[in-house]
């Protein structure tokens, strides 16, 4: 593993900064009034990002040890790198913009907010595109990476948004249904994603082939069924659909809609599914560079 | 200006890897450090079985991989088809690492830089040979112009039909003969 655990979760961090800039941008218009969810979302999305390129800085050891070697990431264009330094740098202003008005209770320039979603989606498709190049790992070069990427990346972020804003504040997580509605889809979609790119790419080649049966069978079997298919997964599709059961229920019948303005029901269903996703996402992140095989060149 | 390569005679090789240390002792790297890698490999079918030695180094690419994918421009090619990494440039990302076909590139642990064989440029410069050539006990190894029809590499390619690790990879600057 050339690219290890430092490289997945920086991956993850990115993919779920971005994921929660562009939550809290659909939450702003959708949900004026759930104001703790947009904060959260805004805040943590720049706070994210800087402990995944720090995780980066460390991991690129020689220019950890000459910090002005980094201006030239901005010179190849060429390389996958090098757009998604100028994606990261773009989004990155924007996103620290937007959090600090957040924070001064001023009004977010709506232009910049643009800026940050565009670049907030380049940022995600890009951590695909940056393995996804990589013809010599056939696991990676395939076209239906950086679409799964970016399909976590988003989940991802919903569910760290979710998951901060219920422990700020219990009530609002029930404020924000249609979030739980796009987050179920995304769910099942990247299960879809998953499956689809395994069987695909297992009949390419014989590297791809081995890359995949170490997933779901070999090696990394365990992980793979245990913390990114059942806990990562299934888990959250099962209790988020069970959540959307209940929401409609409760709206339906006078007891239910009491309980609901009071906001006294638990949150502990948000609390175990959003973990869950969160874990989902750093171990796809991880099981893809792990169970990386190059093509045999002998 | 030249396009330098080399060619491999795997069928000379014994495996002394008397090239390995002296690419080690040319380019002072330390002893788990090595730019030549060794692969065995058996091939046929019974009785008729052989096994082969394999030296791998950095197959100098014609549009190289690593080269495309490293983002701060350290790795680059000379006017004389050798790709080299400027240490000064390097920040240790390891995207060359992870797109290079070969596996030929290694990481220096003291100073982070990603380094692989330069095809000993300071000696090719001085008219001398690479130090992998000069010290093979079994002339398995030749260097030249793969741009002269009449250099002895040149005439050994045509003569033996050697031929890249894996053509489909990628045009390459080291032949083989197996």
């Amino acid at each position: 593993m050339v690219w290890g655990t430092i490289i997945a979760a920086y991956l993850f961090l990115a993919g779920l900064s971005a994921g929660a800039f562009l939550t809290s941008s659909y939450i702003s218009r959708k949900y004026p009034k759930a104001v703790t969810v947009r904060m959260t979302g805004r805040l943590i999305s720049p706070a994210l990002m800087g402990i995944g390129l720090l995780l980066l800085i460390v991991d690129a050891e020689a220019g950890l040890k000459n910090p002005l070697r980094f201006i030239y990431l901005f010179t190849n264009f060429n390389s996958v790198m090098t757009i998604g330094t100028y994606f990261i740098s773009f989004f990155m202003l924007a996103a620290f913009y937007v959090a600090l008005m957040e924070l001064l209770k001023k009004d977010v320039n709506k232009w910049v907010e643009y800026i940050g979603i565009v670049f907030a989606i380049g940022t995600a498709i890009y951590t695909g595109f940056l393995i996804g190049v990589i013809a010599t790992v056939p696991l990676w070069n395939t076209a239906i990476l950086p679409i799964l990427f970016v399909v976590s990346a988003l989940s991802t972020g919903i569910a760290g948004t979710l998951l901060v804003s219920g422990i700020v504040n219990k009530q609002v997580v029930h404020q924000v249904i249609s979030v739980k509605k796009i987050h179920l889809s995304l769910l099942a979609v990247e299960v879809f994603l998953i499956f689809t790119m395994f069987l695909i790419t297992s009949t390419s080649n014989e590297a791809a082939a081995e890359s995949v049966s170490s997933l779901i069978i070999g090696e990394y079997s365990m992980i793979f069924w245990i913390a990114l298919i059942a806990v990562g997964l299934l888990l959250p599709i099962v209790i988020e659909s069970l959540e959307l059961i209940n929401a409609r229920k409760m709206s339906q019948t006078v007891e239910g809609l009491q309980v609901a303005a009071a906001g006294s029901h638990s949150i502990a269903g948000t609390l175990v599914t959003e973990t869950s996703v969160l874990i989902g996402g750093f171990t796809l992140r991880y099981l893809l560079l792990a169970a990386a095989v190059p093509i045999a060149f002998l | 200006m030249a396009r330098y390569g080399m060619m491999i005679d795997t069928r000379k090789c014994v495996g002394c890897y008397a090239c390995r240390v002296s690419c080690q002792m040319q380019n002072e790297l330390p002893v788990e450090v090595s730019f030549i890698k060794f692969h065995e490999i058996e091939t046929g079918v019974f009785p008729n079985v052989k096994n082969e030695i394999i030296p791998v180094q950095c197959q100098h690419c014609e549009d190289a991989p690593c080269e495309s994918v490293c983002p701060t421009k350290a790795t680059y090619t000379t006017e004389d088809g050798i790709v080299l990494v400027d240490p000064e440039k390097c920040i240790g990302c390891k995207y060359c690492m992870v797109a290079c076909p070969y596996q030929a590139r290694t990481q220096d642990h003291l100073t982070g830089v990603v380094e692989k064989c330069r095809f000993c440029v300071d000696l090719v410069a001085e008219g001398k040979q690479p130090a992998c050539v000069s010290t093979c006990i079994s002339t398995a190894r030749i260097f030249g112009d793969l741009d002269d029809p009449n250099s002895e590499i040149s005439k050994a390619i045509v003569k033996y039909n050697a031929k890249p690790l894996r053509e489909d990879l990628g045009k390459t600057k080291i032949y083989y003969v197996r």
